[in-house]
């Protein structure tokens, strides 16, 4: 990479940076003129005389001429400041466009980076590089050569003036710049320095803020708090001492510079006036020296401000640039070559040695063979070289010594379009995407965009400047909205046949019945798939037919009825019979919805509700006045917590106070009705609900209907013959609400729920429908034990030549034995290297290598 | 029914008779409210006890497992406590409780009573007399049997 900036700035924008400097050229006259232009309106049109005046041909009479100069003029003002926009907007983009591919380089370097090389680099230090710290180099980059040139180019005419008017006080004008072009540098280099150190600071600080995020529970838990704070704080004490330092720096070289430019003109009063005074000099071109000397502050000021700028944001990027151009970088071509080399043959390893840097990641002279087509068990506790040999043979670390190849092919030399996509390699520490699981499964097979996306009219005008532009930075072409699931790789034709043996593998793992139950949690929309809402509405009315058959059942359920109160339903349900079309509403927020609040005004459930929540709040707030907020009763049962009891005290004391003042607030009115709403009846048991009420409830429905589901777009009915998209699958399925004034209502109604969708074959869609679960920042919202099978389909789906997997269902149990048997099925056919801690299930591979610190201590084979 | 009748339930029921009607209201708020069919289980000799019952109304069956299977040993009505000793102590459940017509049950947690009584030390006072006189009937009873035993 450009060692400096001004080399990379050269390198990618010579013929832009030109182009800048003669607009910047071709304007000066532009701007000389309209400086001179009302001079002359003034001097020569306004009081000049000897008119009517001939130009051209032309004849002006005074009157003409002043009309002519002033449209002149403002055809200039035109003319100067639609240049200077273009020229700005113009250095705007081609800073933007070099930022662009500065970022993209070092972003693409860092996925260049050997494995190793992350031992020594963390995400903490590298983004703050990739984002912030090359910021200031964008807007620097459209002035790098047409500013100096320019404000140069000034300063030399002006200094030209002042020569020919009188070499000796030209010599006294440029009296200081040696003093000042020497010193001046000299005092940078230390604001370089320090700004160095403050980048590097910074990074620390990036860093440490980043891991405390990281070990949270691990801060959390030894009460280390204290600790990292002071640790925190230190550096950005450090930060401050460095910054003040710069400070002090950089206003005193502002100061010198100033002094020094003021003590010119003192040689000028002293030498000037001696040598006028002598008779020398004519006063006039004194004065004209003096007002040229005051001419020559601006550019000079301009000069020294862009220095200070090129030396404060090279250092930045040499400070960044320095990171990433390690010496064993994989070459570009390694990412970005498409071509596929066919792994077939054997896995070959020759007097193979590997150095990870510390005791316990090393390999020695190892040497095996495994057929093509067979399977190796790898044996060895941990840093025992297992998982480096398990590494070396997946292309993912290359060998110090020795050769890995696999038929032939040597694996450092091929690029990861051959190593990712003939190799599938599972290691101990698997990473889950953030995404769905969707996403994840089929990570694998994501190499290159397969079918592009149609585009038309606008979408395809962005998309071709989208293009334009990234072939503009040397950034990829590639479409991110494509489809990049590689199906013919996975051994399908399409999506769907892909999603189909997705499931087989998840059964083979035995993560499928987990999908299936975040499918039923999940929600979906209906437009996308309309069969699959019938098929739900269809086991609906058949769990309604079951329901209605058997007593019992009944009996557990409460299922919507619109002519019925819904007691283990919220009031909110009840009242509305319709749902929120956001499920992200809470409760809290929806009394303050406009149609919302419109249709309790208009119906006069307003007051109602506000009576209900000051009925509740005053319950509350007298059964929980004397229990201790750490007792934890409250939380669990009391639908306030413990904080907003005190304003819920206050709120019942003004609803029952007598007087008109001070009343309740908007707000206090929300909260009522806002506690109204959670209220469930067969489950709060507060006796607010009479049977009067309920009616009236029931009869209020159709109003609403009327009144908001209708007119917008905000509420979904509850009705039986369509699929709500707030609600869950599940609660979507079963029509009602298990009832919560029974014993295990809700596990037994599930039961059925689960026997009826296997009846109907339905467990399949909604396995699918779980495929698009989101499972959260780094598969957070998944188990460990969920994480690692879901990577391990990743690898299966990928259909590779070569799978290998380390520390996978390794364990003596009858599940994970199982698991082997089932993988080995998957897999037959297919070289497996089996990299496991565990001896004694060596024997159920073919081959048998046994490694202990870094070298080979029994390798067998057995046919089977 | 809502709360009011609850605890008029409650008051009733002799381990509660010297409790607060506010305190006896709170205790009714944190239950939960459960109905049960003829033949339904409360809860079954021998497994983890985590609540006990207060029978609103409506009468339940107490079953102990004998050698030829579970037998109907007494019956429990409107007004009485079930299956206290399970949430102050942790053994298992003696006996089997089955709903013999509908039954209308309020179901006190175990945490959630213990908790109560951490709050409302008058309470664990109330509670323990009941139980010290409970326990003094028992022990009359014993030595009754026991004399009686003895004479003949």
């Amino acid at each position: 990479m450009q060692k400096s900036l001004f080399s990379f700035i050269w390198q990618f924008s010579a013929r832009q940076q030109i182009f800048i400097l003669c607009v910047t050229v071709f304007s000066y006259p532009i701007t000389y003129i309209l400086l001179e232009l009302p001079k002359l309106i003034v001097n020569d049109a306004v009081q000049g005389d000897g008119f009517p005046r001939s130009f051209f041909g032309f004849e002006f009479d005074q009157i003409a001429y002043l009309f002519v100069l002033c449209i002149s003029f403002l055809g200039l003002v035109v003319v100067s400041n639609g240049l200077k926009l273009f020229i700005n907007i113009y250095k705007g983009r081609l800073g933007e466009r070099m930022l662009r591919r500065l970022r993209f380089e070092l972003f693409q370097r860092v996925l260049r980076f050997r494995l190793t090389h992350f031992r020594k680099v963390s995400s903490g230090e590298i983004i703050p590089m990739i984002t912030s710290e090359v910021e200031d180099v964008g807007g620097f980059i459209g002035e790098a050569f047409a500013l100096p040139a320019y404000q140069g180019g000034l300063l030399v005419v002006q200094l030209g003036f002042i020569f020919m008017q009188d070499p000796l006080l030209g010599l006294a004008a440029v009296s200081s710049y040696p003093i000042q072009g020497y010193i001046i540098p000299k005092l940078q280099r230390k604001v370089v320095i320090l700004a160095r150190k403050r980048v590097k600071n910074v990074r620390v600080i990036a860093d440490k803020v980043g891991e405390s995020i990281n070990g949270i529970p691990e801060i959390h838990a030894n009460d280390t708090a204290a600790w990292h704070s002071a640790d925190v704080s230190d550096r950005l004490y450090e930060n401050f001492k460095i910054r003040y330092q710069i400070f002090n720096w950089k206003y005193f070289i502002k100061f010198l510079n100033n002094f020094m430019n003021q003590l010119t003109p003192f040689f000028f009063y002293l030498i000037g006036g001696y040598l006028v005074i002598e008779g020398d000099l004519s006063i006039g071109a004194l004065l004209a020296v003096i007002a040229a000397y005051k001419d020559l502050a601006g550019p000079w000021k301009e000069l020294l401000a862009y220095y200070q700028m090129t030396a404060d944001v090279g250092v930045k990027y040499q400070t960044v640039v320095e990171n990433f151009d390690p010496a064993d970088i994989y070459p570009v071509e390694r990412l970005t070559s498409d071509e596929k080399v066919a792994l077939d043959g054997d896995l070959k390893l020759s007097n193979v040695s590997f150095s990870g840097g510390v005791a316990g990641q090393e390999v020695f002279d190892v040497s095996l063979s495994i057929p093509m087509g067979q399977s190796c068990a790898v044996v060895g506790p941990d840093g025992s070289g297992r998982a480096e040999v398990l590494q070396l043979a997946a292309g993912l670390l290359s060998p110090v010594s020795g050769k890995v190849e696999i038929g032939g092919q040597d694996l450092d030399k091929l690029a990861a379009a051959s190593l990712g996509r003939e190799i599938a390699y599972v290691g101990g520490a698997v990473h889950i995407w953030t995404g769905t699981i969707r996403d994840n499964l089929y990570y694998g097979l994501r190499h290159r965009p397969v079918v592009p996306l149609e585009r038309d009219g606008d979408s395809l005008k962005a998309f071709n400047r989208r293009l334009k532009e990234a072939e503009e930075t040397r950034n990829p072409t590639y479409d991110v909205e494509a489809v990049w699931e590689d199906f013919e790789a996975a051994g399908v034709s399409d999506m769907d046949k892909l999603d189909r043996h997705a499931l087989e593998l998840l059964k083979a793992v035995g993560l499928e019945s987990d999908i299936y139950r975040l499918g039923l949690q999940s929600r979906f929309d209906p437009k996308m798939d309309d069969d699959f809402a019938e098929r739900i509405l269809g086991v609906r009315k058949q769990l309604a037919h079951r329901i209605a058959e058997d007593k019992n059942l009944a009996g557990l359920v409460e299922l919507w009825d619109s002519a019925q109160f819904n007691t283990s339903a919220t009031l909110a349900e009840n009242l509305f019979f319709a749902v929120p079309a956001d499920p992200e509403i809470t409760m809290d927020q929806m009394p303050d919805l406009p149609e919302v609040k419109a249709f309790l005004k208009v119906t006069g459930f307003g007051e109602k509700l506000q009576d209900i929540g000051v009925k509740i709040a005053e319950t509350m707030v007298e059964l929980f006045a004397n229990i201790s907020g750490d007792s934890g009763l409250l939380g669990t049962y009391s639908f306030i917590t413990q904080e907003d009891l005190p304003e819920f005290e206050r709120i019942v004391r003004i609803a029952k106070s007598n007087s008109q003042r001070p009343g309740l607030s908007e707000a206090d009115r929300a909260r009522l009705i806002g506690l109204a709403f959670k209220l469930v009846p067969a489950k709060h048991r507060l006796g607010v609900m009479s049977d009067d009420l309920k009616e009236e409830i029931i009869e209020a429905r159709a109003k609403f209907q009327d009144m908001v589901v209708a007119k917008n777009d905000s509420f979904v009915a509850i009705d039986p013959e369509v699929y709500l998209p707030p609600l869950t699958i599940e609660d979507n399925l079963l029509f009602g609400r298990a009832r919560v004034d029974r014993r295990d209502a809700r596990r037994r109604i599930d039961e059925v729920i689960r026997s009826v969708v296997e009846e109907t074959g339905l467990r399949e869609p909604i396995i699918f429908a779980g495929f698009g679960y989101h499972v959260g920042v780094a598969g957070s919202r998944l188990s460990a034990s969920q994480r690692r099978r879901l990577a391990l389909v990743r690898a299966l789906l990928k259909n590779a030549k070569v799978t290998i997997l380390d520390d996978i269902a390794g364990g003596l149990t009858d599940e994970d034995k199982q698991a082997r048997i089932t993988l080995r099925k998957v897999l037959a056919g297919k070289s497996l290297i089996f990299g496991t801690t565990n001896p004694s299930i060596a024997g159920e591979f073919e081959h048998q290598v046994v490694l202990d610190q870094g070298r080979i201590v029994s390798n067998e084979h057995q046919d089977s | 029914m809502s709360l009011e009748t609850e605890v008029e339930v409650l008051r009733r029921v002799p381990l509660f008779r010297g409790i607060e009607e506010t305190k006896l209201r709170l205790l009714a708020f944190i239950s939960d409210r459960m109905q049960y069919r003829d033949g339904e289980r409360l809860c079954t000799q021998g497994e983890e006890g985590d609540c006990a019952f207060i029978l609103l109304s409506g009468v339940a069956d107490v079953l102990v497992k004998t050698p030829d299977g579970e037998r109907k040993v007494a019956e429990v009505g409107e007004h009485s406590i079930v299956g206290e000793i399970a949430i102050l102590c942790d053994v298992p459940r003696t006996a089997t409780l089955i709903a013999s017509g509908e039954l209308d049950v309020l179901t006190v947690n175990k945490d959630d009573f213990l908790k109560l009584l951490k709050e409302f030390p008058d309470m664990s006072l109330e509670v323990m007399r009941t139980l010290a006189l409970r326990l003094e009937a028992t022990t009359q009873a014993l030595a009754a049997a026991r004399s009686a035993n003895g004479d003949e």
